[in-house]
């Protein structure tokens, strides 16, 4: 909870009533940090004779292994100490501890020996859960760029999801078409390249349509966001259902090949995970820093901040806000759009009904636990990619996980994050509000 | 101005909203009638004329389909037996079976509007009611009387979809968490939650590998109509009591004004002594229990299995058509009456005339945007706003007290 700030009399050289409770919620930080390592501990000790095997591709996917072999314990062991220490900091440092970043480096340890103890002795390749992460990541993060974009602009936009949809299905039938209209012997990247055009197009249009109803009509944001999520499922599913199942030729798009990027792909080990993926994960990253710098860094986005934040004051210093929110919709119309098309030109090889699946909600996550800054949210989109890719590996593995339980995983952050659990976060304070320009 | 044409006024834009997105449902059907635009260079006449008469037949079924073959009624009228009976007024009943639960989350979304808070959880309220109530009633099988186990299961559950409300009602009230962002997560919780339920073999039915649950044939929501193939029951006047009931309780009580007070302004209602907070943790959980009673009679009375598509979208549409009906109980049961007619007459038009029924869908998200942009349609059809009565602006004004 937020402190009062204190009145002129409270200020005393005695501690205000703020920073006594401060004091309080680091102490039984500390003590619960430091019980949760004994618990660990506690595992430790049972665990120390079971096997957790971890390899790694070296070179190339399914090209050499590097093999990690310890056992679970000693991932307990690990993360009870490190859970320790930070306890302890805690402890001695009191309200002054940076405990949130501590988590950050105290979870994975969690993760990991979590991870080992349901493999309960059995191998698993590291690589492809990494590597799987990233290329899950990627259009999470796109779509999350996309929210972040309209939202610091002062649009609520829920309606990733829907332009997932028609980025999808627009990128599809447009590469399809276009490798028919150049014959067999055309390259496929040109078939790819229309789809991405064809899908960011798509994306520009409903991204449009959501501001064109926000702005000139005036209609609740969320419910035009609502709106167009469902008018996607039904218009996607009506041309899937009368045309594309029939016509099956419109649906065959060239697929997006992984690409190896100059140099880094030869390093060892990291090479496999990050640098062989989807050229979606490269997209996702520049996009991913230019947005950070442009948005923090420039005089377009101090504008596009100020037209999120208090319109009527950029409004009065000559900022055109309505121009200002148009131009970023068109933009994340663009991201959201592409991310669509990954769905369907380099996960699934076609369109199918419905097969973004939810996404457009968990990049939707992605931007409140990223705090509605780029660079966050692409780690929140890694931390949500992290469960897709550990649960597919895992039901490979035939470990008896419920998937429900990791698929669940998004949306209880988010719930936990925007109810200030875990610190609170805040978005851009005029989002969603119509703006009169006088 | 007669007092019928001033009456009427309200119903312009909803009608010319419809109008109009059947209209552009239209246009989709005929740029993807590939047979009879390959013949338009040909033979310009039988393509035109072969295009419209799909769309007349498409929507010629979807009617039939939705309240009954003239031939089929006129059967029942000249040789009445139970059989052509049912048959002449089964697409009427099935109509009305199909509304039943847009009734119940239409009303759930009103209240929740009304009192200032967005519930665009409805789905995942209605999904967890349905899954309550089937897991009481397999808990309870052959224990107690099957009117017991009704009684029981319906009652548990409308407390699991009361839960499923509470949650991001105290969220709200106690942590400020935007109930938006925390009903989309939880929709998608409730999701995961029955797949998780329906992998025990406590819950699926023996043998499947689909998530689905046991059929719940030994307790059933008693049918209205005695004949043969008829699906409705209770449910539907249980609904319409519903409407009378959500309709007494905002505009009659003092707690019903309390939350339409601090929906309209929560600040002036705090300042009057009443408590915010406790006004929109009490209307999502009434809200999330009266859409879980939706569920609850929809898996007791025609569904009859649980399984995740118990729910085909039901609680989206429910946002839409309250926002239709500006949050009105009887406007809600009208509206779900064309909205059940919409999409049970889709079906018809799907088999007969292979165009999918999920025109349907993008149909009513049209219907939805033409009616939460009001200006919009006056903009198409050019007629004159300042000549319009106060009350078109109903909706508008329901919308922002809620946003506010």
């Amino acid at each position: 909870m937020t402190a009062a700030s204190p009145t002129f009399e409270e200020v005393r050289p005695e501690l205000s009533a703020a920073e006594r409770a401060a004091i309080r919620s680091a102490r039984i930080r500390g003590v619960v940090m430091a019980a949760l390592g004994l618990f660990a501990l506690q595992f430790a000790i049972q665990t120390m004779d079971v096997a957790a095997t971890f390899s790694f591709w070296v070179d190339k996917q399914g090209g050499n292994t590097f093999t990690i072999a310890t056992q679970v314990g000693v991932l307990w062991l690990l993360a009870g100490v490190v859970t320790g220490v930070a306890g302890v900091i805690q402890l001695v440092r009191g309200p002054s501890f940076q405990w949130r970043r501590a988590l950050l480096i105290v979870i994975p340890f969690w993760v990991a020996a979590t991870f080992a103890g349901l493999l309960a002795g059995k191998p698993a390749n590291v690589t492809i859960v990494f590597a799987g992460t990233l290329t899950y990541a990627a259009p999470i993060s796109l779509g999350a760029f996309a929210g972040i974009l309209a939202e610091r602009s002062g649009i609520n936009n829920i309606a990733i999801e829907g332009k997932f949809l028609m980025g999808a299905c627009a990128a599809s039938v447009v590469a399809s078409v276009t490798m028919l209209a150049l014959g067999p012997a055309a390259n496929p990247t040109i078939g790819v390249l229309a789809g991405v055009l064809a899908a960011a197009v798509t994306g520009i249009l409903v991204s449009l349509l959501l501001a064109w109803l926000g702005i000139r009509w005036r209609v609740d944001q969320i419910i035009a966001g609502i709106v167009i999520n469902i008018g996607a499922v039904g218009i996607t599913n009506f041309l899937f259902l009368r045309i594309l199942t029939k016509q099956t030729e419109l649906n065959t798009p060239p697929t997006v090949e992984n690409i190896q990027v100059p140099v880094l792909s030869q390093i060892p080990i990291l090479g496999p995970i990050a640098f062989q993926g989807s050229p979606y994960l490269y997209f996702a990253v520049i996009v991913m820093a230019a947005f950070a710098y442009m948005l923090f860094r420039t005089r377009w986005g101090l504008r596009l901040r100020a037209s999120g934040e208090k319109p009527s004051a950029a409004g009065t210093v000559g900022i055109d806000v309505i121009k200002i929110r148009y131009r970023a919709m068109i933009v994340a119309g663009i991201l959201a759009g592409i991310a669509g098309s990954s769905f369907s030109l380099a996960s699934a090889g076609s369109f199918q009904m419905q097969m973004s699946a939810g996404r457009g909600f968990i990049a939707l996550a992605a931007v409140i636990f990223g705090a509605w800054n780029p660079i966050y949210a692409f780690g929140a989109a890694m931390v949500f990619g992290f469960a897709d890719a550990s649960q597919a590996l895992l039901s490979v593995l035939g470990v008896d996980v419920p998937p429900q339980l990791l698929n669940s995983i998004p949306y209880l952050v988010t719930i936990i994050v925007v109810a200030g659990v875990v610190g609170r976060v805040r978005g851009p304070a005029a989002a969603g509000q119509p703006y009169d320009q006088g | 101005m007669s007092r019928a044409t001033r009456a009427l006024r309200p119903a312009v834009t909803p009608i010319l909203a419809i109008v109009t997105a059947f209209i552009v449902g239209s246009i989709f059907i005929l740029i993807t009638d590939f047979n009879n635009l390959s013949k338009l260079g040909t033979d310009p006449a039988a393509a035109i004329g072969g295009a419209l008469g799909l769309i007349g037949q498409a929507y010629y079924a979807m009617v039939t389909g939705a309240l009954g073959d003239p031939d089929k009624v006129g059967t029942a009228i000249t040789s009445p037996t139970a059989r052509s009976v049912a048959t002449a007024i089964r697409p009427l009943t099935e109509t009305l079976v199909a509304a039943s639960p847009l009734i119940f989350c239409g009303l759930a979304v009103a209240i929740s509007f009304r009192s200032g808070v967005f519930n665009i959880g409805v789905e995942g309220q209605y999904v967890l009611g349905a899954f309550g109530a089937t897991v009481v009633a397999i808990l309870l099988k052959d224990t107690v009387p099957a009117a017991v186990i009704l009684v029981a299961a319906t009652i548990g559950g409308v407390l699991t979809g009361a839960l499923w409300g509470f949650i991001p009602g105290f969220l709200k009230a106690k942590a400020g968490a935007h109930e938006v962002i925390t009903t989309i997560m939880l929709n998608y919780v409730a999701a995961q939650v029955v797949l998780f339920g329906l992998r025990s073999d406590f819950l699926r039915k023996a043998g499947s590998s689909e998530p689905i649950s046991k059929v719940l044939d030994f307790v059933r929501v008693p049918v209205l109509i005695p004949l043969p193939a008829l699906r409705l029951h209770w449910g539907f006047v249980l609904a319409l009591a519903m409407a009378v009931v959500v309709s007494w309780f905002l505009f009659k009580t003092t707690k019903g004004f309390e939350l339409r007070a601090s929906g309209f302004n929560m600040h002036a209602a705090r300042y009057a002594g009443m408590s915010a907070t406790g006004s929109i943790i009490l209307a999502m959980t009434l809200s999330g229990g009266l859409a879980a009673l939706g569920g609850s009679m929809a898996v007791l009375g025609d569904v009859t299995q649980m399984s995740n598509d118990i729910s085909t979208g039901v609680g989206f549409t429910a946002i839409a058509l309250a926002l239709l009906a500006g949050n009105r109980p009887l406007g809600i049961v009208v509206a779900s009456l064309l909205f059940g007619a919409l999409s049970n007459g889709g079906h018809l038009m799907g088999i007969k005339t292979g165009i999918p029924a999920d025109l349907i869908i993008f149909i009513e998200a049209l219907v939805i945007m033409f009616v939460a942009a009001p200006g919009l349609i006056r903009w198409l059809y050019r007629f004159d706003a300042t000549r319009m009565p106060k009350r078109f602006d109903d909706n508008a004004a329901a919308k922002e007290g809620s946003a506010a």
